[in-house]
């Protein structure tokens, strides 16, 4: 104890009662969490869906429903069948789908564009992207993105 | 102002002007220390005993390397005073002035202005002599073993033992006219090799300098208008003529970043005295020219990133809420203005 | 304009868009300061949102960082070679020298980017939101055409000195 400078020492951050909230505990609380199993379940019929050359089915499928309670491995293996999805999409039809898909929808559609930027994954195909990010907000224009920022719940 | 000149303008100037001084019959009183490129000072004195007699002394950081680049004989002294004491009214001063490494005497009687600027190439006649040597080498070479134009580029690759046919004379002149920068000049019978060894202290100049070197290289493939110049070679090793007699081992740090900038001369570079005087000229001052282009490169950016600040400047700005605009929108309380029109300040 | 600039242009915009609202807003954790919360060392997760990425490819992109009282942009600027690199630090570090004529412009861009801004509250109050996110838009496309026209121009100073000189030596 003599080493450290006790007149620094952070007495709040020992205080239960402080009203400091970390990243954890500003996340939805979650009914139920989110099996592995159920998630490559989905990416299956993701895959299958998108296979079968019905990308509008297949990108409607992704982004219901994220996996918003499953923990950082589960969204990340889920994350990358999104955006298998999204870049087999031809660019002709991307303004279709994205006007198809619900208010709730585009909003999932954007994060995953978000996170896809994120990654150099993602970065590689930035163009394809970013032709998504364009179709989406001249459907919705800015409501997706406010939306974005203001979520807890993240894929 | 794109090329250099290799005489120099102020020594120029002054001479002129104690001429003219001497003319109207009131001569000056000169002590002055002039600069050049390449640590080179000039220093203009009158003659502690005769005022008609004008001192011209020089210092360059050369001077040792080039004093002793034929085997010690000193023979820059007699080039010197033959290129010189042909010209009226000057003599070499019997021992240079202290701290400088060669004096001339000027009698400001018999001053014409050819004179002068001759005076002015004071320091490229000091720099032309291991050329000279060089050239006159050369003309020894050639008429022992003359051989065909035909062979040209090809030998640069290939082995040093291999050189059988040409003669590449074993001299190998050297101008360490920097502190790490090497001048080094090569005769052999067909060509002469003239290298630069230069490096760049500041990370910045070593690209610009890359790209600039790199141009040298490539005009003369580009442009056919000039296909008649000295080859250029750059390289960062240095070149076979160098290999045996650069030293080795205790090089650290700046070697690394040491370029070599190899001209090759064919005789048409140098059939005649003017062409020789033209072409040494323009290789003593290779370096300065293109450091002083890098220079120039790196002060139009500047001005042209501060041109750029303003516009950015100028559209943030814009961003700004007008105040009038904003008070009067607001008219929360109406502006008093004094009588003169100024706002009033509470 | 080039195919894939102008979507990651209207990307920003929106992005921006959506991050510029902000608030006055007091520090919870020091009596009477109220300082840029995306800036701070911070213990309160609530007053920061969502970070956005837009990537227009791996050498290009922005970062933006919202939160409730400031809002952090940060730009990396395409440099595909030792020049450009050389004139973006060049660039960057000239600006950077200047960032009180900018207001918004940060002094020192954050890891890994070439530059960046920081605006707060303070500035969304003094201007106009569509104003700045305009400027923040133009600033991105003057760069890399600053940066390009740059380039060009050191390589045909090059080449016409380099042509000059050798010039000289035609007789």
């Amino acid at each position: 104890m003599a080493e450290t400078n006790w007149r620094r020492i952070d007495i709040d951050a020992f205080d239960p009662e402080s009203g400091r909230l970390t990243r954890k505990d500003i996340e939805p609380p979650y009914s139920s969490q989110i099996t592995s199993q159920e998630v490559s379940s989905k990416i299956s019929q993701l895959r299958s869906l998108a296979s079968s050359g019905d990308s509008k089915a297949a990108v409607a499928l992704a982004v219901s429903d994220p996996p918003y309670s499953g923990d950082e491995a589960t969204k990340n293996e889920y994350f990358k069948a999104v955006l298998e999805t999204l870049s087999t999409v031809r660019q002709a039809d991307i303004a279709g789908i994205v006007g198809d898909l619900t208010p709730v929808q585009q909003d999932a559609l954007v994060k995953y564009l978000y996170k896809g930027m994120s990654v150099p994954e993602g970065q590689r195909q930035g163009g394809i992207l970013l032709a998504w990010f364009e179709r989406v907000t001249q459907v919705a224009g800015v409501r997706p993105v406010s939306h974005f920022i203001n979520d807890r719940n993240t894929v | 102002m794109l090329h250099l000149q290799p005489s120099n303008l102020l020594i120029q100037k002054t001479f002129s002007e104690a001429l003219e001084a001497n003319g109207s019959g009131s001569p000056l009183t000169f002590d002055r220390i002039i600069s050049d490129f390449d640590y080179t000072n000039f220093h203009v004195s009158n003659d502690p005993e005769n005022r008609d007699l004008l001192l011209l002394s020089v210092r360059t950081k050369a001077w040792q390397s080039i004093l002793t680049c034929d085997n010690g004989s000193q023979g820059v002294l007699p080039y010197l005073a033959a290129k010189y004491t042909k010209l009226p009214g000057i003599t070499v001063a019997g021992s240079a002035e202290a701290g400088f490494d060669y004096t001339l005497c000027i009698d400001l009687s018999q001053l014409t202005s050819e004179t002068i600027v001759q005076l002015s190439l004071l320091k490229t006649n000091i720099m032309s002599y291991p050329f000279f040597l060089a050239f006159q080498e050369f003309a020894t070479l050639s008429t022992k073993n003359p051989t065909t134009t035909t062979v040209t580029v090809g030998r640069f690759n290939e082995e040093t033992g291999n050189v059988s046919s040409i003669d590449v004379s074993s001299t190998l002149y050297t101008i360490q006219y920097r502190d790490n920068e090497n001048m080094f000049i090569k005769p052999s019978n067909d060509r002469i090799t003239v290298i630069f060894e230069t490096f760049f202290q500041d990370e910045t100049d070593k690209v610009f300098g890359k790209v600039f070197l790199q141009e040298f290289v490539d005009a003369r493939k580009r442009n056919r208008d000039i296909q008649s110049a000295p080859q250029v070679i750059f390289s960062t090793e240095p070149p076979l003529e160098l290999q045996n007699h650069l030293p080795k081992g205790n090089e650290v740090g700046d070697e690394a970043s040491k370029r070599f900038i190899t001209f090759v001369l064919f005789p048409r570079h140098f059939a005649n005295e003017e062409l020789q005087f033209k072409t040494v000229s323009q290789l003593i001052l290779f370096r300065n020219y293109f450091h002083y282009h890098i220079k120039c490169s790196k002060a139009y950016m500047h001005s042209r990133m501060r041109y750029r600040v303003d516009t950015f400047v100028k559209v943030l700005n814009r961003a700004k809420v007008d105040e009038d605009e904003d008070e009067s929108g607001g008219s929360n309380y109406e502006t008093k203005r004094t009588i003169t029109g100024r706002k009033m300040v509470y | 304009m080039s195919q894939s600039l102008r979507p990651y242009l209207t990307a920003v915009r929106y992005s921006l868009e959506a991050a510029l609202t902000l608030t006055n807003f007091s520090s919870q954790e020091v009596e009477r300061h109220n300082r840029p919360e995306i800036e701070v060392p911070n213990t309160s997760a609530e007053l920061l949102l969502q970070p956005m990425h837009i990537a227009r490819s791996e050498t290009e992109q922005v970062l933006i960082e919202p939160s409730v009282n400031s809002v952090r942009i940060s730009l990396m600027v395409k440099q595909a070679d030792e020049i450009e690199q050389i004139l973006v630090h060049k660039f960057t570090i000239f600006l950077e020298q200047r960032a009180e004529a900018f207001h918004i412009l940060r002094r020192v861009p954050i890891k890994g980017y070439s530059i960046s801004f920081l605006i707060t509250n303070k500035h969304t109050e003094s201007m106009k939101t569509g104003k700045l996110v305009d400027f923040i838009i133009e600033f991105m496309e003057e760069v890399d055409k600053e940066i390009s026209e740059m380039k060009l121009f050191l390589n045909a100073r090059a080449r016409f000195v380099a042509n000059e000189y050798l010039g000289e030596f035609v007789y």
